[in-house]
């Protein structure tokens, strides 16, 4: 386990499940354990109220919970004013024990900051069947890396095996595996049978060592990503969020023909690119938590979706710039924008997004 | 001035000014000579509640972004012009924080200054008016026309038309195009 727990905590009708056997198995024997009453988890995992940073605090916090809500869901990120890439989340985990100052779960899970790991995830294979099921013919790509990192902590719950199995022998699902670690070790002796992808987000030394603490280095990702690709894996990339720092251009760019000397242009699955946005609490909550991060203070302003982004035409500039280093690399890598408007495709792009139904299915299909 | 006697005229340009708390917190925490600057140029220019509180976040922004201190921004020759230049202490302390503006989005204030060059050369008749995206936040354009007749909007369509090539310009700056 490479990430330190101060506690963990069990709901008392999970105490005997697979997943936390296996969690009290891989933990130290010195992280104190305690089983508390279901419904409870939430009030006694909760770091103390005089926490200096409770947030950060929650996060080492590890809580073994039955989740009583869908698994399945559209991605929270989805809206009407953006063109969309048809994602769909499936939340097995909620929080991360990494730490970049611009995380949006610095605000999505502010009053419930402990990390949680769902004992039923299996259950969730039965909505995956559904969904499947209800829409032959069709696929889906399916992300269990938005409200937490799919793999920060699979080194103690080993889910990955669990989701590959499932999805390997589903002929329209795709999983993403979506991580900034190099944990990889439970992959490596899985077939996933081309129905896996894991993809990285992938930011410039500068913003990894201002901005991201706890993760592996972008070349660590850039390696582990060439090493599933070995192993049978897809490979992705999110250059998400992307901050338009002076001298940004030149470090992207940078970025890029590392990675490309690394993992072959025509063995990108695909590339997403989303400017850094933050409302104006998750911007307070950011700024409060990381006073001296200047990749926090940059040239951004108020835009009409009331999320704070770098001025237009410099957030622009810098995805055309990289849309074309990404063309000029020989090979068609699919691209998508992550949260920006119809308007913004066309300008980086030169075309009109396409649905987010059919977007999707591209992606899935590879 | 030791830093008790420091710490004691911000409290009571604080308490003046009814700062509040967290942002009479900030200023302490800054380095004394950071602190000081700040309460010379507050005085000298008689800045009101909601201009220390801009300059205060300004600065802590710029002091971020370059790795600076406060004190230094505040040293900065622009920025001592207008602390020690002529004028009345309401229209230096406006120049102050549009000059903190300008130092906190220095390629913004740039790009925004290209923008309007470029809409000032289209030379347009009155009756048109092309406004920017506020503070750049988007990539929409607004172009209006305002018409009394027929013809008026006849002859202002026609000076669009003559502009199509400095418009599509503005719309492709705005986009990202360098």
């Amino acid at each position: 386990m490479k990430f330190d727990l101060d506690a963990v905590f069990v709901e008392h009708g999970c105490a005997g499940s697979a997943l936390a056997t296996r969690v009290l198995r891989a933990i130290p024997r010195d992280v104190p354990v305690t089983c508390v009453a279901d419904n409870e988890t939430r009030e006694a995992a909760r770091p103390a109220s005089g926490a200096r940073d409770p947030f950060g605090a929650g996060k080492r916090r590890l809580v073994i919970a039955r989740r009583k809500t869908p698994f399945l869901m559209p991605c929270p990120a989805g809206s009407t004013k953006f063109a969309c890439c048809g994602y769909l989340v499936l939340t097995l985990a909620s929080n991360c024990p990494m730490d970049c100052s611009y995380c949006f779960l610095q605000e999505y899970l502010a009053d419930n900051p402990a990390f949680q790991v769902y004992a039923n995830f299996a259950d969730s294979f039965d909505e995956l069947d559904r969904l499947a099921g209800n829409a032959r013919g069709r696929n889906f790509r399916v992300g269990t890396g938005e409200l937490a990192d799919s793999l920060a902590f699979d080194s103690i719950t080993a889910i990955s095996r669990d989701l590959i199995d499932f999805f390997a022998a589903r002929e329209n699902l795709t999983l993403e595996l979506k991580t900034k670690t190099d944990e990889i070790e439970n992959l490596l002796g899985v077939d996933p049978r081309g129905r896996v992808l894991v993809s990285w987000t992938l930011s410039p030394d500068a913003v990894y060592r201002s901005s991201e603490r706890l993760t592996a280095s972008p070349a660590a990702r850039i390696a582990a990503a060439r090493a599933v690709l070995e192993a049978g894996y897809r490979v992705a990339f999110h250059l998400d969020p992307l901050i338009a720092y002076p001298g940004a251009e030149r470090d992207y760019i940078r970025l890029i023909d590392e990675l490309i000397d690394v993992v072959p242009p025509k063995q990108i699955s695909f590339i997403s690119m989303g400017g850094l946005r933050m409302t104006p609490r998750l911007r307070g909550a950011a700024r409060s938590r990381f006073p001296s991060d200047p990749m926090l203070c940059g040239e951004d302003v108020l835009a009409p979706d009331g999320r704070f982004r770098a001025f237009t035409p410099l957030r622009l500039s810098l995805y055309r710039t990289l849309a074309e280093r990404f063309r000029k690399a020989g090979a068609e890598i699919p691209a998508y924008l992550c949260m920006e408007p119809a308007s913004v495709h066309e300008h980086v792009f030169g075309a009109e997004p396409v649905r987010p139904a059919t977007i999707g299915e591209r992606l899935a299909r590879g | 001035m030791n830093a008790d006697e420091i710490e004691a005229q911000i409290r009571t340009i604080a308490d003046e000014r009814r700062l509040s708390p967290s942002h009479l917190m900030r200023w302490l925490a800054m380095d004394p000579e950071s602190r000081v600057a700040l309460l010379d140029i507050a005085r000298a220019l008689r800045l009101r509640t909601g201009q220390l509180v801009t300059a205060l976040d300004t600065l802590d922004e710029i002091a971020v972004r370059e790795q600076i201190l406060v004190a230094a921004v505040l040293d900065r020759l622009e920025i001592r012009r207008i602390a020690t230049g002529p004028g009345s202490a309401p229209s230096r302390a406006s120049a102050l924080l549009e000059a903190l503006r300008t130092l906190r989005y220095p390629r913004l204030k740039k790009m925004q200054e290209q923008l309007r060059a470029e809409v000032s050369a289209l030379k347009l008749p009155r009756g048109i008016s092309i406004d920017l995206p506020k503070e750049l936040g988007s990539d929409e354009l607004t172009v209006s026309l305002r018409v009394r007749s027929a013809a008026e909007l006849a002859h202002l369509l026609e000076a669009l038309d003559r502009s199509r090539a400095g418009l599509t310009r503005i719309i492709e700056m705005l986009g990202g195009k360098k």
